[in-house]
C-alpha cells in the first residue's frame, strides 16, 4: 500500500447542518460561558481590592502619624529594647524566612 | 472489492492534532503526578512546574488550532462520542469482549459498533469534557490566580487535580488498547489509513453509514 493509497473517505456530509450548528453552540458556550462567569468573578473581587485600598489611603490620610519613624511608640520600643533596625534583636524578632508550608497546607 | 482496499479513517490535521496531544499530555500526566506526590527537592519540583506549564501551553494551543481549523472534525467527534444507544449497554455488558479475550482466550459476540467502540466513546466524552475542565482552570490558575477569588482558585485546583488523575488513569488504557488495535496505532501515527476489511469487521456500522468510495464523490 503506497502512502497516499486509500480507496474510501469518511463521508463529509455525515453530520447534518442542523446538528453542526447545534453542537457547535453548544461546544462554543460550554467553553465561554464559564469563561464569561470566572471574569465577572474577578472583576467583582477587584472591586473589593480598589474598595480597600481607597479605605486605606482615607484611613492613611485621617491618620495624625502616617510613616513608622514618626510613631513614638516605634521610637521609643527601638530606644528601650531593640537598639536600632537590623540590629540582632529586631532582626531575630521582626524578621522571617520563607519556609514551605504547602504539605501543611494540604 | 480489492482485499487491498483502505479507508482514511485518520486525515492529516487529526494526526498532526494527535501528535501534538502526544507530546503535551504525556509530559503533563508525568509532572502532574509528580507535582502532586512532590518526591523531588524543590530545585526539582520547580524545573517540573516550568515543563508543565510549558507542556500545557502547547496542549491549550494545539486544542484552540484544533477547534478552529478543524471544527467539523470536533462536531463529529461531539456527536460520535455523545451518542449512546442500546448497543452500548450491551457493548459495556461483554466490555467489549476484552476480559474474555484476554483472560479466557475466548471470543464472546459484541454488537456492531460505529468508528468508535463504547468504551473509546466514553473515553472521548471524557476526554471532551475533562480537556475542557484541565485546560479552563490550568490557564486560569497560571496566567491570573492573584484575581480569582480564593475559594474558586481552590476548586480550581481541585477540579485540575480529579480531572488530571483521572484522565491519567485513562491514558494508560489508552496507550495499551491503542497499541493492542496495531491497524488503527498505525493508521493514527503514520499514514491515516485501515484495510477496508478490518474496518468492516471491528467498525460495521461506520463503514455502512458513514463510508463512501472516492469514486462515489466524483
Amino acid at each position: 500500500m503506497s502512502a497516499e493509497e486509500y480507496q474510501y473517505i469518511e463521508n463529509p456530509m455525515s453530520v447534518s447542518r442542523r446538528e453542526f450548528l447545534s453542537i457547535s453552540g453548544a461546544l462554543i458556550a460550554l467553553t465561554a460561558l464559564p469563561a464569561a462567569v470566572v471574569r465577572r468573578m474577578a472583576v467583582k473581587r477587584n472591586d473589593y481590592i480598589r474598595a480597600r485600598t481607597a479605605g486605606l489611603y482615607k484611613d492613611d490620610t485621617n491618620a495624625k502619624v502616617r510613616v513608622s519613624h514618626a510613631n513614638q511608640g516605634v521610637s521609643r520600643l527601638y530606644q528601650d529594647f531593640l537598639g536600632n533596625p537590623l540590629s540582632e534583636v529586631s532582626e531575630e524578632l521582626l524578621h522571617t524566612r520563607y519556609i514551605d508550608r504547602s504539605r501543611a497546607m494540604a | 472489492m480489492s482485499t487491498h482496499a483502505a479507508i482514511l479513517k485518520h486525515p492529516l490535521r487529526v494526526r498532526m492534532f494527535h501528535y501534538f496531544l502526544v507530546l503535551s499530555f504525556i509530559p503533563l500526566a508525568a509532572t502532574g503526578v509528580a507535582l502532586f506526590l512532590k518526591p523531588f527537592s524543590e530545585a526539582a519540583m520547580n524545573l517540573l512546574m516550568r515543563v508543565h506549564v510549558i507542556a500545557g501551553m502547547v496542549l491549550t494551543l494545539d486544542a484552540a488550532a484544533f477547534f478552529v481549523l478543524a471544527l467539523d472534525r470536533v462536531v463529529l467527534f461531539t456527536k460520535r462520542a455523545f451518542t449512546f444507544g442500546l448497543n452500548d449497554v450491551k457493548w459495556f455488558a461483554v466490555l467489549g469482549g476484552y476480559p474474555q479475550k484476554f483472560l479466557l482466550r475466548k471470543k464472546v459476540p459484541v454488537p456492531p459498533m460505529g468508528k468508535y467502540n463504547s468504551g473509546q466513546k466514553l473515553f472521548g466524552a471524557c476526554i471532551l469534557v475533562g480537556g475542557i475542565l484541565l485546560i479552563g482552570t490550568g490557564l486560569s490558575l497560571w496566567l491570573f490566580p492573584h484575581v480569582i477569588p480564593h475559594a474558586l482558585a481552590k476548586a480550581f485546583g481541585d477540579i485540575h487535580l480529579i480531572a488530571g488523575l483521572f484522565l491519567t488513569l485513562f491514558l494508560l488504557v489508552h496507550i495499551f488498547l491503542g497499541i493492542y488495535m496495531f491497524d488503527d496505532f498505525k493508521a493514527m501515527f503514520l499514514h491515516g489509513r485501515i484495510p477496508y476489511e478490518e474496518a468492516a469487521e471491528v467498525a460495521p456500522l461506520w463503514v455502512q453509514g458513514e463510508i463512501v468510495a472516492l469514486t462515489d464523490r466524483s
